[in-house]
C-alpha cells in the first residue's frame, strides 16, 4: 500500500511540473552558488576546504527549505482537495498513507542531491575529498530532510491546513537555521552553547565543517553530530506517532 | 433476512453540538434503502460513521459482521459515494481508478475498469484528465470509483447531484440492476421522487434523531396522510406551512 501513496504522490509531482520546478530552482541556485565560489575575487580566495563547506551548506540548506514548503501540502492538500475522504473510505490504514508520503519527500530529496552532484564533483575537484563531500551531504541531507519531514507530517495532521503548516514549518526551520549560520559570530555563553548542541541544523553544518574544514572523514569522528540528529529523529518520529493517533481519535473528517 | 448493516444506539457530537443522538438503525442484506433528512439534520455523519470514516463516540456498528473498529474489513466490502468529492485532477479517469484499485488489491483490473467505465458511460474519455470532466462526469467517475472493489453494500450520499435528467436516469437504472445483482444500497438524497422510485425502506432523521422508519405505505400510516413522500417528508420534520 505505501508504493501506491509513494507513487501517486511522485507522479503528482511530476504531472503537476512542482518537483520539476523545485529541481530547476535548486539547479539555478547551486549554479549561482558555484559560479560565484569559483569567479569572485574574493570568494575564489577562500581555500578549497570553506569552499566546499559553504557549498554543502547550500546544499542542504536549499533541501531543507524546499523540502519544507513541498511537504507541507503533502498530506494537507488531501483534506484540501477534499479528496481524503475517498482515500480513507480505501482498505487502508494512516499509518500507510504517511509513510508513502514520507517516502515521497525523501525521494525529492534524493532528486535534489542527485542534482547537486555535479556541483560537488566540480568544486571539489584536485582534492581528496569528493567521495567524503558527497557521502556526507547524502547522510546529513538525509536525516536532517527525514527528520524534518516527520515534524510536518505531525504538524499537518494536527492543523490539516497547508497554511498554517507551512508558516509554522518555516518558523522552526529559520529558528533553527539562522543561529546555526551565523553561529560564529554569535555570543557564546551556556545557554547559546546548550542550544547549538540539540540544533539538528547546527549539528549538520559542524559535521560538514569537521568532514570538509577539519579532514575528520570517519563516523566515529563525526558521531557527536550525527548523533544529534539520530535524537532529532526519533523525537519527531515519536511526535507523528502522537499526532497520528490523535487524528485517529477524533477522525478524518474533524467536522461538519 | 438478515440485517448487513446494524447501528446501536450510535450518537456523534462535535464539539457540545450534538449530530446524532442515539440512532439505532437496521439494514436488511438486498435492501434499497433510503435515508432522508433536512440539511444538518445528521445524515452526512451517519453515513460517515456507518463507513467508518468517523468513530462514534457512543453505541456500536456492525457492518456484514464485522465491527465499526475493523475499518480496512469494512472497506473491502462497501462502496462509498461520500458527501466531499474531491479527485486527483492530474489523473485521467482511468489513471484514478487504477489508484484505488490498486488500494483495494486488485491485481490486473484493466478489464473491470474499462467496463465500469463503460456503464457509467465514461469509456470515451478514459484518457481525458478529470480537470476536463463536467461535475456530472465526475459524478459518474465517483460512481465507477465506489464500484472497483465489487461491493456488497454501497453508501450513496447525493449520488445523481449535478447530473441532468439522462444522466440521473442513467444511474438509477444502473442502481436498480446492482439491486436486483443483490448489492445493498443505503441511498441518501434530497430527490424525493427518485427516493420513494427506487427505495423500499425509507428512514427519515431530524435534529439527528430517527424520526421515522418504514415503507412508504407504513410512513403515509404514520402520518395518517395519502400524499406523496414530499408531504409525508415535510410532515415529520415539520416543515409544513
Amino acid at each position: 500500500m505505501i508504493n501506491y501513496i509513494w507513487l501517486k504522490e511522485i507522479k503528482a509531482e511530476l504531472y503537476t511540473w512542482k518537483s520539476t520546478a523545485w529541481l530547476l530552482i535548486a539547479s539555478l541556485l547551486f549554479s549561482f552558488t558555484s559560479y560565484l565560489l569559483l569567479t569572485d575575487k574574493e570568494l575564489s580566495l577562500l581555500d578549497q576546504t570553506e569552499l566546499l563547506w559553504l557549498l554543502a551548506k547550500i546544499i542542504i540548506g536549499v533541501g531543507l527549505l524546499i523540502i519544507t514548503i513541498d511537504a507541507s501540502s503533502v498530506l494537507t492538500s488531501e483534506f484540501e482537495a477534499d479528496t481524503a475522504e475517498s482515500l480513507f473510505l480505501a482498505p487502508i490504514t494512516l499509518d500507510e498513507i504517511i509513510w508513502g508520503k514520507l517516502l515521497s519527500i525523501i525521494t525529492l530529496w534524493l532528486f535534489i542531491f542527485i542534482t547537486a552532484v555535479p556541483y560537488i564533483l566540480v568544486t571539489s575537484a584536485g582534492s581528496s575529498l569528493a567521495g567524503a563531500f558527497l557521502g556526507y551531504v547524502l547522510l546529513l541531507g538525509t536525516l536532517g530532510v527525514l527528520g524534518f519531514s516527520m515534524l510536518i507530517l505531525a504538524i499537518s495532521l494536527l492543523f490539516r491546513s497547508s497554511k498554517n503548516t507551512l508558516s509554522t514549518s518555516l518558523i522552526i526551520l529559520l529558528a533553527l537555521a539562522v543561529p546555526a549560520l551565523f553561529s560564529s559570530t554569535l555570543k557564546i555563553n551556556i545557554v547559546s552553547d546548550f542550544f547549538s548542541k540539540i540544533n539538528p541544523v547546527d549539528a549538520i553544518f559542524a559535521s560538514l565543517d569537521n568532514v570538509l574544514v577539519d579532514y575528520q572523514l570517519s563516523i566515529a569522528q563525526n558521531l557527536q553530530f550525527i548523533l544529534p540528529l539520530v535524537v532529532f529523529c526519533i523525537l519527531t518520529l515519536i511526535l507523528l506517532i502522537i499526532a497520528a493517533g490523535q487524528f485517529k481519535r477524533k477522525g478524518i473528517i474533524q467536522n461538519e | 433476512m438478515d440485517a448487513i448493516i446494524t447501528a446501536k444506539n450510535i450518537s456523534k457530537s462535535y464539539g457540545s453540538q450534538a449530530a446524532v443522538k442515539d440512532l439505532s438503525l437496521e439494514i436488511q442484506r438486498g435492501e434499497f434503502f433510503g435515508f432522508l433528512g433536512p440539511n444538518g439534520a445528521g445524515k452526512t455523519t451517519t453515513i460517515r460513521m456507518l463507513t467508518g470514516i468517523l468513530p462514534p463516540d457512543q453505541g456500536e456498528i456492525i457492518i456484514q459482521g464485522k465491527n465499526h473498529t475493523q475499518r480496512k474489513d469494512i472497506a473491502k466490502m462497501i462502496g462509498v459515494i461520500p458527501e466531499s468529492r474531491g479527485f486527483y485532477h492530474w489523473m485521467t479517469g482511468e489513471e484514478y481508478l487504477h489508484f484505488f484499485a490498486q488500494l483495494y488489491g486488485i491485481i490486473k483490473p484493466e478489464r473491470t475498469i474499462s467496463q465500469l467505465l463503460k456503464q457509467v458511460g465514461l469509456l470515451e474519455r478514459k484518457r481525458a484528465k478529470i480537470a476536463t470532466y463536467s461535475r456530472g462526469m465526475k459524478q459518474r467517475l465517483g460512481l465507477a470509483r465506489a464500484l472497483i472493489n465489487g461491493p456488497k453494500i454501497l453508501f450513496l450520499d447525493e449520488p445523481t447531484l449535478g447530473l441532468d435528467p439522462q444522466g440521473q436516469e442513467d444511474i438509477q437504472k444502473l442502481l436498480k440492476t446492482l439491486n436486483h445483482e443483490g448489492v445493498t444500497i443505503f441511498f441518501s438524497s434530497h430527490l424525493l421522487p427518485e427516493v420513494s422510485a427506487l427505495c423500499s425502506r425509507i428512514g427519515i432523521i431530524n435534529h439527528g434523531k430517527l424520526i421515522a422508519l418504514g415503507t412508504l405505505s407504513e410512513l403515509q400510516e404514520q402520518t395518517q396522510s395519502k400524499g406523496s413522500l414530499k408531504d409525508i417528508f415535510l410532515a415529520l420534520t415539520g416543515q409544513h406551512d
